[in-house]
């Protein structure tokens, strides 16, 4: 498969990966054009073809640190989110997305639209498999809080 | 396998596993909390697939295309102009411009996380080589920091210039007299003398590295 193709198999699943990086669609087309604009001139060079769906991941997501302004992906191990959001309660998923750091939205978008494994997004993320399966249940645990029905106050006038 | 491992594994999303499967058919309960993982990764799909700019991917792969063309088109003008020993000086691969361009690729994204110094201290870091306000005048500065690189202390920099983003490598302890060029990875890279030492410019674009290059020599 050549550059061309592999770019239109994956444009739209690059596109929503750096749009859960940025938050921001404009920002998201930029990083994907600019990531893309490197990709192809180190596409001759790329030995395992079939890994060209990860490396085009991870040039997106160097491009995204590399861009301006971008917020360090930090470590949030040890932060509940769903608890300091408690009053978030009720969303519909993609608010509850949209309420989670990017560095719990990073590896969920890498596992479900890239279909990528624990060790692969450990990879490409720069942390542990153990590390990343952690930060992959928090996420989903924050998400769950996040888009359960508000409490009501039952019984009061 | 118990409750609490077969929860804790289906909330990392990677699946069920044969020992997973077994438990499942044997508790009610984890059953029941299978169908409603079931539900709820399907919502997390959705919530995850926003939708896409019309015609995005075409664009993108006519994008490709058109830069493709610009380039092969600019290599051939080169050749042209500058005939068989110009082209070999051309693709010369410079060791610090290549060590730039490996910074670009491993070092860059660290340097960014850690954060930019103030202002205050970055005018004292680049003092007597090569002036904030000078990079200023050509694009926004939006990262500085000073980094180890190549066996010294460079200072850090991304400049974002009308055209594009590029990095700069400011390095007071390393001068050369004429312009030093490499590329690898889709990455070029030039050097070029200032003030006091030399400045590295590393970006994806030929023309961006080189015209920066050019306002920011000495």
């Amino acid at each position: 498969m050549g550059f061309e193709d592999t770019v239109r198999a994956h444009a739209a699943d690059l596109f929503r990966y750096a749009y859960w990086l940025t938050r921001d669609r404009a920002q998201a087309e930029d990083v994907v054009q600019e990531a893309l604009l490197r990709g192809w001139r180190a596409f001759p060079r790329l030995r395992e073809r079939a890994a060209a769906k990860a490396w085009l991941f991870s040039i997106v997501r160097n491009e995204y640190l590399r861009a301006a302004g971008a917020p360090a992906l930090d470590s949030l191990d040890g932060v509940d989110v769903a608890d300091e959001r408690s009053d978030h309660s009720g969303l519909e998923m993609r608010d509850a997305l949209l309420a989670l750091p990017a560095s719990y939205a990073e590896p969920l978008a890498l596992q479900v639209l890239g279909g990528f494994s624990c060790a692969e997004i450990a990879r490409m993320i720069g942390a542990t498999e153990g590390a990343t399966m952690t930060r992959l249940s928090r996420a989903r645990q924050a998400l769950k809080r996040l888009i359960a029905p508000a409490e009501r106050n039952v019984g009061r006038p | 396998m118990n409750c609490l491992d077969y929860r804790r594994t289906l909330l990392a999303g990677t699946g069920e596993s044969d020992s997973m499967r077994v438990h499942r058919l044997q508790c009610v309960a984890c059953a029941a909390e299978w169908q409603e993982h079931g539900a709820f990764e399907e919502a997390l799909r959705e919530g995850l697939e926003v939708p896409v700019p019309q015609g995005f991917a075409a664009r993108m792969a006519n994008a490709q295309a058109v830069s493709r063309r610009k380039f092969l088109a600019a290599a051939a003008s080169v050749l042209a102009a500058a005939g068989a020993g110009g082209f070999y000086l051309f693709a010369r691969q410079d060791p610090i411009a290549l060590a730039g361009i490996d910074f670009v690729m491993k070092e860059e994204a660290k340097s960014i996380m850690m954060g930019a110094i103030s202002r205050s201290e970055a005018q004292a870091e680049l003092a007597g080589t090569l002036p904030i306000e000078r990079m200023e005048r050509i694009g926004q500065v939006k990262h500085i920091r000073p980094c180890p690189f190549n066996g010294q202390t460079a200072i850090h920099v991304v400049l974002v210039v009308p055209q594009g983003k590029v990095t700069l490598l400011v390095m007071a302890n390393s001068t050369v007299r004429r312009a030093r060029h490499a590329e690898k990875e889709g990455l070029h890279a030039a050097v070029v003398g200032i003030q006091r030492g030399s400045v590295g410019v590393i970006g994806a674009d030929l023309d961006v590295v080189e015209s920066v290059a050019g306002a920011l020599k000495a």
